[in-house]
C-alpha cells in the first residue's frame, strides 16, 4: 500500500474511535458536543506516558484510555442530570475549558539533551514512540484496525446484552426505563465512562499516530463531526458511525476533485439525507431489515442442508 | 478601582452585542425548540454581502446594513427550509446536525466569493471616544447598546402585544393546538426565523462595523457568543438574553484585563458551566423540565 492510503486508513481509524464515542452516547439519548475532550486527555496522557516516562505503548493506550474514562465519569456526575441542549452545551463548555487548559500546560523534561513534554499552545512534540521502536505504519495501522474491531466486537455483545437494551430504554424514554426498573443515572454514568474510555483510546493511538498534538486540534469541530458521522451513518448500529467516517474523510477529504467545493457538495448532501433519514443511512429500521434476511438466509441454508443429507 | 469601573463599561459594550446575537438565537429556540448551529454563519452569509457591496460597489452604510440584513434573512431562511421546515416532529438532532452541515456548506461558499482571510467592513461612527470623567465610552458601542435595548424592547412588545406575537407564543406552547385554532405555524414559523435572522444581522453589522474587518470565522465566533450567552441568561427568555449577554461580556472583559486573553476565554467556558449545572435553566430562565430539549421534544 502507499503512504497516502496507509495514512488515511489510519486517520478514517483513529477518528472512528470519537465517532463511537459520541454515538454510545447518543445511544442513551444525550447528545455531547464534548468528547473531543476526552480524546485530548487520553493523546497527552498516553503521549506524555510514552514519551516522557518511557513506558511501552500498550500500557499508555491503557493509561489514556483510563485518563479518558475517569474524566468521563468525574463530569458526568454533575452534568448527566441536565437534558438536551443543557446536557450538548455543558459539554461544550467542558470540552473547550479542557482544550484551553491545555494551552496554559506545560510539563517538559530533558530527554536526551532535548526538552520533550506539553508546551502550551505550542503543542506537544516528539511522541516518537513508533519510530525508536520500529513500528512500521502499517504495522500501527493494524494495531489500530485491531483495536478498532474489538471495540466493534465489544458493541456487538453490547446490542444483545441487557445492558444495550438499557441504554437504548433509556435512549427512548428515561423515565419509562426507570419504571422497569433500569437505575438510569448509573447506567448513564456507565455509558459516559465507556465513551470517555473510547475517545482516550482514540486519543493515545492519534497521539502516536502523528507524533505531535496541539490544543487546536481538540476544538469543537472534532466533537461536531463525530456526533455528526452517527447520524450521518445511522444510529441502528455502532457501524453506522464507521460508515459516517468513512464517507467523509474517506470519500470526500481524501479524494481531491472535491476540493474547493467539498463542503458545498457535502453539506448540501448531508442536509438533503437527514430529510429523507432523520436517524441516518443504517438506522434501526434497515439494521432489522439486514438482521432478518440474514437470519432467513442463515434458516433456509440451514434446512437445505439438513434437506440434502436427510436424502438418500 | 478606575479599571474596574472601565472594565465593566467595556464589558457592557462588548455584551450588548452578544446580548443581540442572543436575542435572535433565543427567539429562534423559543419558537422551535431546536438547535441551529447555522446562526452564526447565516448572519456571515449577510456580512459578506455587506462588505461586498462596500468593497466592490464603495456603497454608504445604509446599502451595507441593507445588505447585511437581507443576506442574514435570506440564508436564515434557506438554512429553515431546508434543515427545520421538512423534519419530523421527533428529529430535533437531525435538525441540528443538519444545520451544523448547512454551517459548513455556508462558509465554504463564502470563501468562494470572497478567498482573502480578511476583508474591511465600513465603521460605524469614527471620531473620539467621549470621555466621562476618567472614563472612555465609544460612540459605536453606545450605539450598539441603544440597538440591543431598543430591538429587546421591540420583540417583547412584538411577542406580548401583536397578533403575530400571540400566534408565536401560541406555537411555543403547543404546536398542534396552535394548528388547529387556524394558526399558519409553517408559515409563522418562517417568519420568526426571518426576524431571527434579521436581528442576527443587525447584531453581526453592529460588531463588525466595530471591529472593521470581517473574517470566515465570524459564523462560529457568532454562533458560540450567542449560544453562551443565551444559555447564561436562560432559554428562551428575552430580559435573559440581555442579561446573559452583559454578564458574558463583563466577565470576558475584567479577566481579559487581569489574566490575558487566552484565560479570557477559559472563564467564560467555566462560567457557562458553572451556570449550567448550578442553575440549568439559566440566570432568568425557567427551569427545565424533565422533558428533553432536544430530539424527542415537541415540533
Amino acid at each position: 500500500m502507499d503512504d497516502y492510503l496507509v495514512s488515511v486508513l489510519s486517520n478514517i481509524g483513529v477518528i472512528s474511535f470519537v465517532a463511537l464515542s459520541a454515538y454510545l452516547l447518543l445511544l442513551t439519548g444525550e447528545i455531547s458536543f464534548g468528547q473531543q475532550a476526552f480524546f485530548a486527555i487520553g493523546a497527552y496522557a498516553a503521549g506524555i506516558a510514552t514519551a516522557l516516562w518511557g513506558w511501552p505503548l500498550g500500557a499508555a493506550l491503557a493509561w489514556g484510555a483510563l485518563a479518558g474514562g475517569t474524566a468521563a465519569v468525574l463530569v458526568g456526575l454533575p452534568t448527566l442530570r441536565l437534558h438536551g441542549l443543557y446536557f450538548a452545551v455543558a459539554t461544550l463548555a467542558f470540552a473547550e475549558t479542557v482544550r484551553l487548559l491545555f494551552e496554559q500546560f506545560r510539563y517538559q523534561v530533558t530527554i536526551d539533551g532535548e526538552l520533550v513534554g506539553p508546551n502550551g499552545t505550542d503543542g506537544f512534540r516528539g511522541i516518537r514512540y513508533i519510530f525508536e521502536n520500529d513500528v512500521g505504519s502499517l504495522q500501527f495501522l493494524g494495531l489500530i484496525y485491531a483495536l478498532l474491531l474489538a471495540a466493534l466486537a465489544a458493541f456487538v455483545l453490547l446490542e444483545r446484552s441487557r445492558l444495550g437494551v438499557a441504554f437504548r430504554m433509556i435512549g427512548e424514554d428515561a423515565t419509562l426505563a426507570a419504571l422497569n426498573g433500569i437505575a438510569v443515572a448509573r447506567t448513564k454514568l456507565l455509558a459516559a465512562g465507556l465513551a470517555g474510555a473510547l475517545a482516550g483510546v482514540g486519543g493515545g493511538l492519534y497521539a502516536h499516530l502523528t507524533t505531535y498534538v496541539e490544543p487546536r486540534i481538540f476544538d469543537v469541530m472534532l466533537g461536531v463531526h463525530s456526533l455528526a458521522y452517527g447520524l450521518i451513518g445511522g444510529l441502528g448500529t455502532a457501524f453506522g458511525p464507521l460508515l459516517g467516517v468513512l464517507i467523509d474523510i474517506g470519500l470526500l477529504e481524501s479524494v481531491r476533485v472535491f476540493a474547493g467545493y467539498r463542503m458545498i457538495i457535502f453539506g448540501g448532501l448531508v442536509a438533503l439525507l437527514l430529510i429523507l433519514r432523520p436517524r441516518g443511512l443504517l438506522d434501526e429500521r434497515v439494521v432489522h431489515r439486514i438482521r432478518r434476511a440474514w437470519f432467513r438466509l442463515l434458516v433456509r441454508s440451514h434446512s437445505t442442508e439438513r434437506l440434502n443429507r436427510d436424502l438418500p | 478601582m478606575i479599571d474596574f469601573v472601565q472594565n465593566t463599561i467595556d464589558g457592557v459594550m462588548i455584551g450588548s452585542s452578544y446580548a443581540l446575537l442572543a436575542l435572535g438565537f433565543t427567539l429562534i429556540f423559543g419558537v422551535m425548540r431546536r438547535l441551529n448551529l447555522s446562526y452564526g454563519p447565516s448572519i456571515m452569509i449577510g456580512a459578506y454581502l455587506g462588505t461586498l457591496a462596500y468593497v466592490q460597489l464603495s456603497a454608504g452604510p445604509a446599502v451595507v446594513i441593507a445588505a447585511t440584513v437581507i443576506g442574514a434573512v435570506l440564508a436564515g431562511v434557506y438554512v429553515e427550509r431546508l434543515c427545520f421546515a421538512p423534519m419530523a416532529a421527533g428529529a430535533g438532532i437531525a435538525s441540528m446536525v443538519s444545520s451544523f452541515a448547512i454551517w459548513m456548506q455556508l462558509e465554504q461558499a463564502a470563501i468562494l466569493v470572497l478567498p482573502h482571510h480578511t476583508y474591511p467592513f465600513p465603521p460605524l461612527a469614527t471620531g473620539a471616544p467621549l470621555t466621562l470623567g476618567p472614563f472612555l465610552l465609544r460612540v459605536d458601542h453606545l450605539i450598539t447598546l441603544g440597538c440591543a435595548l431598543a430591538l429587546s424592547a421591540a420583540v417583547q412588545l412584538l411577542l406580548y402585544r401583536s397578533r403575530f406575537g400571540l400566534a408565536l407564543r401560541a406555537i411555543i406552547n403547543d404546536p398542534v393546538a396552535a394548528h388547529l385554532v387556524g394558526i399558519n405555524v409553517r408559515t409563522a414559523v418562517m417568519l420568526a426565523f426571518a426576524l431571527a435572522s434579521a436581528v442576527g444581522g443587525i447584531a453581526g453589522y453592529l460588531v463588525l462595523a466595530t471591529d472593521q474587518q470581517v473574517t470566515p470565522m465570524f459564523g462560529m465566533w457568532a454562533t458560540f457568543k450567542g449560544l453562551i450567552a443565551m444559555m447564561i441568561g436562560g432559554l428562551g427568555s428575552i430580559p435573559g438574553a440581555i442579561v446573559g449577554g452583559l454578564v458574558l461580556g463583563i466577565v470576558e472583559a475584567q479577566s481579559q484585563w487581569y489574566f490575558g486573553p487566552q484565560v479570557r476565554d477559559l472563564f467564560a467556558y467555566v462560567l457557562l458551566f458553572t451556570c449550567l449545572v448550578l442553575r440549568p435553566g439559566g440566570l432568568l430562565g425557567e427551569p427545565p423540565t424533565r422533558e428533553p430539549a432536544l430530539g424527542r421534544g415537541r415540533a
